[in-house]
């Protein structure tokens, strides 16, 4: 610890105490970097992997066809799929189409896999619960998902179609 | 022995090989769709073109030219041939893109997916641009039964199914219609087919054309835990793979054992996995005021002990059904030592088996291998097709070589070869008591139970046996004196000695004196009226005759749910594999017997499987030589004469009434169920 | 009798609005408090509970009293309780004898810096007992950590409060704000202003008092007690809910309670900026809030900008820089008011 006179004086008044003081007023009343969230919202790319959603054709159909693709394809073994041949025609769907939220880790695997683009990631991320179990989503509500999203699904996967 | 080069490889190979086969000696891969080594040559699907040096400038189907036909270098050199070269390449490829013409792109929905040898290969060979614009071709779906499902748009014209149906199983009822582009599989009458092996045309397809019905959609192959294990439907032990997702069986699969089963298995043994899921018995039951009612294992345990205990040895019987693995007879026995109960039976049937003779007299002695030797056969009260339909389709095999003389005393029945009926019941048997000697150098007698489990039946097999030696059945070197069994689990059973003690009563005896307290371990199949008041404890894995009557209930493991050991007709002992767990509060039927001998005071000796096997061995020490046979001396058959009575007239029926019901797991399963329906409406149709 | 009475319930009556007044601007103070770190960080602060998310405090609040109130199987169950219980008691309290305006304390004692500063050196008892009681490692860890440095930064405390004794002449906090109403401004012929406060002829004393409190509070960089990295929450690991609460409330009345001391003890209190026609129309209250909230507006700022002290240069801090500073100081002091003849009378 050197005692120059000068070091002494910087320490009594505070010296890199002010500097420091006066590059905060500098920040702080520079433009925010953040969004004022609930209000207003950022740019979400076309490619965004948020909440899944399983599509329907136009006529209704449901894409689906229980491949089984994104269930082996997955990473997290968030998927769980069911298949039996469907009742009134005998097509191949799902019985049950399970993904676990809390072991997704969005990584987008599964709609990459799928051949028919039924299962897909789409722009919501807004879609936290109070309990553990809504977060089990199944096939009611991903297809829910799916109806609900379409419209912003169909525009993304349009936009990104070139760069496929 | 002609000599050939492959690739550079130069090798000698057996006349009449084929270039496919001389390849495969050779190590190279060559793809194919239609050649099968079981099945007679097709070579239809052209996929395993080869380049033949010196033969003509164009490549040559590799299944269907024999290396006889290869012409040898000018200087005498060996011929050569080349899988490798850029033409073999070329020609493959164009191979493979007309067969994908008109093959849809639907493996996504494709039960094949995964384990497809169309798919494999076209990552192998294929193109990976269509070239192709127009409309693909369509084929309507055809039915061909409950269990093999059709999508013909995806058939590529293979006809392994056909050449499959007519050359193995016997039924000429799958045909091709049209040529070309044409072509179709299809059973003309759209009628199911009726054969008992028609589940392996599913293994045969390389493509999703033919899929099981049963598992349509079920599950991927990928998410399948594969377990090589034994099947238990007949007494065959078919070599099986069980594929299990979770605690589920999705499927079984035959394995390849070309001593038992080649790599066939009966539709029995591939279907009936979902009676592995109904009908279980998963938690003890306690019969109280004339209804089961679900109790602890405590309760079910020391009630079953304490009437044990208290009934007088003599008045206590144990009778072991059809699955029964050796493991547990063993332990039943050692239970029935400890207590000295000498009432135990491992023949519900009520066959003489065991009783004389050694252990030859009780095997298929020559092993089911022979068949293919055998130059004549006489099937003796047994209708092969039912009990054991993979042996079934060995002797076909043998009949389809020729020059076997093949003899049938009993039901006159479609067994699907020709065969010269002999006489339907004992007296016909007794035409061959003296008889010289057949010119034959592998005769060879299959004795069924329908000839045994009749109250007559020490003195037919007696009768059997001496037929057997004048017709030279039984001669040095040869042994063709075969018993072929109906239930999984007796050869085991009989190895280990499960049978009548001292003074002891069989099943018959057990059954008509009325006992104080009777041990049925899976015996399904007796007459439940005859055990009167009995008190029954029923040890077992499925709800069936046996624990509708028992007075207490202990839940067992089926036949894919434990470790167990299974000694097939032949006396070749296997092990069975745990696929999966059993549900509920079930346990493993060595476990319960030795808790239950435990509650009744009689230590059995051993705590742990490893302990029981180790004691096993010590009494039947050939179980510890898993998956060989084990050939038992034949000088002890002539005491099969001791003992005999007088045979009756009536005429052998076959034990096995119903094919799809012959044990409490195929009875709790829908798809027997259905193919049954389906059998007897058959029947009924022809009878009218 | 009656007059008595009277008096009694005004003192009640006062300590009600006091302390009603007090927790309704501790609860601002925290939401100030975050808005300034976030606008130094560029960020926003909380925004979303009421107008620019200004009730947020008391979204906080009715969270934490909704909680459960869990207390480990381990703890000392009395203590346990309690420990939070004097913690913000003994905050509040602190504030009966604050002069907020001319004559707006609710009691004027003669010993108002010696009841304060002995309310301070007894906060840690707070701290010690929660921490003890939890029965844990980390809160253990925490109050020792805490009892030592709010020790060593009381001595420094002492010396500088010491300081303004001898210039003011009193130890009652009105007194020591009316001595500061003549200084070195009014000796060069200005009205009272901010020139005549002990800030300026005591600004070395100033910084140390400043830097003292922040330690005493435990506020960043001298927040070891709580150091997250390290001790998680510090003494307070155990706690949740109600307890908590009442844990970081007496953290925070603690807190301005020292903003308080300072700008009565060097900024003047209530006193206007310039003794001049439009400031003096300002009623005091206001100034001493100002004062109040600017001092505030330091401690938030130093925790934004400074970081945290290792425990060794806290202590170094403490003992070998602020003591000897102190010390010295007090004897500068005594000697130049004693050779001046500046000795209060």
């Amino acid at each position: 610890m050197s005692l120059s006179l000068t070091g002494v004086g910087r320490q009594l008044f505070l010296k890199e105490f002010v500097s420091a003081f006066l590059l905060a007023m500098k920040y702080f009343f520079a433009p925010k970097v953040t969004l004022n969230y609930p209000h207003e919202k950022g740019m979400l790319s076309p490619r965004f992997r948020g909440e899944h959603a399983l599509r329907r054709y136009p006529n209704g159909e449901e894409r689906c066809i229980a491949c089984k693709l994104c269930e082996a394809i997955c990473p997290a073994q968030a998927i769980t799929i069911e298949a039996g041949p469907r009742r009134n025609d005998g097509t191949r769907r799902t019985t049950r189409y399970d993904i676990d939220m809390t072991k997704c880790i969005y990584c987008g695997f599964c709609q990459e896999a799928c051949p028919v683009d039924a299962i897909v990631e789409g722009p919501n991320f807004e879609y936290a619960v109070e309990t553990r179990e809504e977060l089990m989503f199944d096939k009611a509500k991903l297809l829910d998902n799916g109806d609900r999203w379409e419209r912003e699904i169909a525009r993304n996967l349009a936009l990104d179609a070139p760069y496929r | 022995m002609p000599k050939l080069k492959i690739d550079g490889i130069e090798i000698e190979v057996e006349n009449g090989t084929t270039l496919l086969q001389a390849c495969e000696v050779a190590g190279k891969e060559v793809p194919r769709f239609c050649y099968h080594e079981r099945l007679s040559v097709a070579g239809n699907c052209r996929m395993c073109l080869i380049e033949v040096k010196g033969g003509p400038p164009k490549p040559q189907a590799s299944c269907a030219m024999s290396v006889n036909d290869l012409r040898p270098g000018p200087n005498g050199e060996a011929p050569e041939i080349f899988t490798n070269t850029p033409m073999v390449k070329k020609a493959r490829e164009g191979v493979m893109e007309f067969l994908l013409i008109n093959h849809p792109l639907d493996c996504p929905i494709c039960d094949q997916a995964g384990e497809c040898d169309l798919q494999d290969q076209s990552m192998a060979y294929g193109s990976d641009h269509n070239r192709f614009y127009e409309n693909k071709r369509a084929v309507e779906d055809k039915y061909l039964g409950p269990l093999v499902k059709t999508a013909m748009n995806r058939c590529i014209q293979c006809t392994r199914c056909v050449r499959f149906t007519t050359e193995v199983a016997g039924i000429e009822e799958l045909g091709a219609t049209g040529r070309g582009e044409d072509m179709e599989i299809t059973t003309y009458l759209s009628k199911a087919i009726s054969s008992e092996l028609q589940g392996n045309i599913i293994d045969l397809c390389p493509v999703g054309a033919l899929t099981s019905k049963p598992y349509e959609f079920k599950a991927r192959p990928w998410e399948l835990r594969k377990t090589e294990t034994i099947d238990v439907m007949d007494a065959v032990g078919s070599n099986i793979r069980v594929d299990a997702r979770g605690r589920e069986v999705m499927r079984i699969l035959p394995r390849t054992n070309e001593e038992v089963n080649e790599e066939w298995i009966s539709d029995k043994t591939r279907f009936v996995w979902d009676g592995l899921r109904t009908q279980r018995l998963d938690q003890p039951y306690v019969r109280d005021l004339g209804k089961l009612r679900p109790a602890s294992w405590d309760e079910a345990l020391s009630r079953a002990a304490a009437k044990l205990k208290a009934a007088a040895p003599e008045r206590v019987g144990i009778l072991l059904g059809d699955l029964v693995a050796a493991e547990e007879a063993f332990a039943l026995k050692e239970l029935a030592l400890k207590m000295r109960i000498a009432n135990i039976d491992c023949r519900q049937d009520g066959t003489p088996l065991g009783e004389h003779g050694g252990r030859s007299g009780y095997i298929f002695n020559s092993g089911i291998a022979a068949i293919e030797e055998a130059d004549a056969i006489m099937l003796i009260g047994c209708n092969p097709r039912l009990e054991a339909p993979v042996l079934n389709a060995r002797i076909k095999k043998r009949a389809n070589k020729g020059g076997c003389l093949i003899g049938v005393v009993g039901e006159q029945a479609d067994l699907t070869y020709t065969y010269t009926y002999l006489g339907a019941g004992p007296e016909s048997l007794a035409a061959f008591l003296d008889h010289p000697p057949a010119n034959k150098q592998k005769p060879m007698f299959i004795i069924g139970q329908g000839a045994l489990a009749r109250p007559d039946g020490a003195a037919l097999l007696a009768m059997a046996q001496k037929a057997a030696v004048s017709l030279g059945v039984i001669k040095d070197g040869w042994n063709g004196f075969n018993i072929l069994h109906t239930a999984a689990g007796r050869v085991g059973a009989l190895d280990v000695c499960a049978l009548p003690g001292e003074g002891g009563k069989n099943t018959t005896a057990m059954l008509q004196g009325e006992l104080d307290v009777m041990i049925l371990a899976g015996a399904d199949e007796i007459d439940m009226s005859k055990l009167g008041k009995t008190f029954v404890i029923y040890i077992g894995s499925h709800g069936d005759a046996g624990a509708a009557r028992a007075d207490v209930v202990l839940p067992g493991a089926a036949y894919t749910e434990k470790s167990a050991t299974y000694v097939n007709t032949e006396g070749r002992p296997q092990m069975a594999v745990r696929a999966a767990f059993p549900p509920g509060d079930a346990r493993e039927d060595w476990a319960i017997i030795a808790s239950l001998a435990k509650q009744a005071g009689a230590d059995l000796g051993f705590t742990s499987l490893a302990a029981l096997r180790a004691a096993m061995y010590k009494v039947a020490p050939q179980l510890l030589l898993l998956d060989q046979r084990v050939v038992a001396d034949a000088f002890a058959l002539d005491e099969l004469q001791r003992g005999a009575g007088e045979a009756f007239k009536s005429p052998f029926v076959s034990p096995v009434k119903d094919f799809y019901f012959t044990n409490p797991i195929a009875r709790a399963s829908a798809i027997m169920a259905e193919c049954s329906a389906l059998k007897n409406a058959q029947k009924l149709q022809a009878a009218e | 009798m009656a007059e008595i009475f009277f008096t009694l319930a005004l003192i009640v009556l006062e300590s009600l609005g006091l302390l009603v007044a007090l927790l309704i601007s501790v609860s601002f103070l925290i939401y100030f408090d975050r808005k300034v770190w976030a606008a130094v960080m560029m960020r926003r602060g909380p925004n979303v509970v009421g107008p620019w998310g200004v009730l947020q405090s008391f979204a906080d609040l009715l969270k934490f009293v909704f909680k459960e109130v869990i207390i480990p199987d381990g703890a000392n169950k009395v203590v346990f309780v309690i420990a939070p219980i004097v913690t913000s008691l003994l905050a509040l309290s602190a504030w009966s004898v604050m002069p907020i305006s001319e004559g707006w304390s609710i009691s004027n004692i003669n010993v108002g810096v010696l009841f304060l500063f002995a309310i301070s050196s007894l906060m840690v008892y707070g701290i010690i007992m929660g921490g003890w009681a939890s029965n844990s490692k980390y809160p253990f860890l925490s109050a020792l950590r805490s009892a030592a440095q709010m020790v060593s930064y009381e001595v420094s405390i002492g010396f500088v409060i010491i300081t303004v004794l001898l210039c003011a002449g009193s130890l009652n906090l009105t007194d020591i704000v009316h001595a500061q109403n003549h200084g070195l401004g009014t000796k060069l012929g200005l009205p009272p202003s901010f020139l005549d406060w002990y800030w300026l002829p005591l600004f070395p004393m100033f910084i140390i008092f400043f830097i003292s409190a922040l330690a005493e509070t435990n506020r960043p960089p001298f927040d070891l007690v709580e150091a997250e990295s390290e001790l998680v929450a510090g003494f307070m690991v155990e706690y949740s809910s109600t307890p908590y609460l009442l844990f970081m409330l007496g953290e925070y009345v603690a807190i301005t309670t020292m903003c308080a001391l300072t700008t009565t003890l060097f900024l003047g209190g209530w006193s206007p900026i310039i003794a001049i026609a439009p400031f003096t129309w300002v009623p005091g209250v206001i100034w001493f809030l100002i004062k109040v909230v600017l001092v505030f507006f330091m401690f938030a700022m130093v925790k934004t900008i400074v970081p945290r002290y290792r425990y060794d240069q806290l202590m170094r801090l403490g003992w070998k820089v602020f003591l000897p500073i102190s010390l010295a100081w007090v004897v500068i002091t005594a000697g130049v008011l004693v050779s001046m003849g500046w000795l209060p009378s």
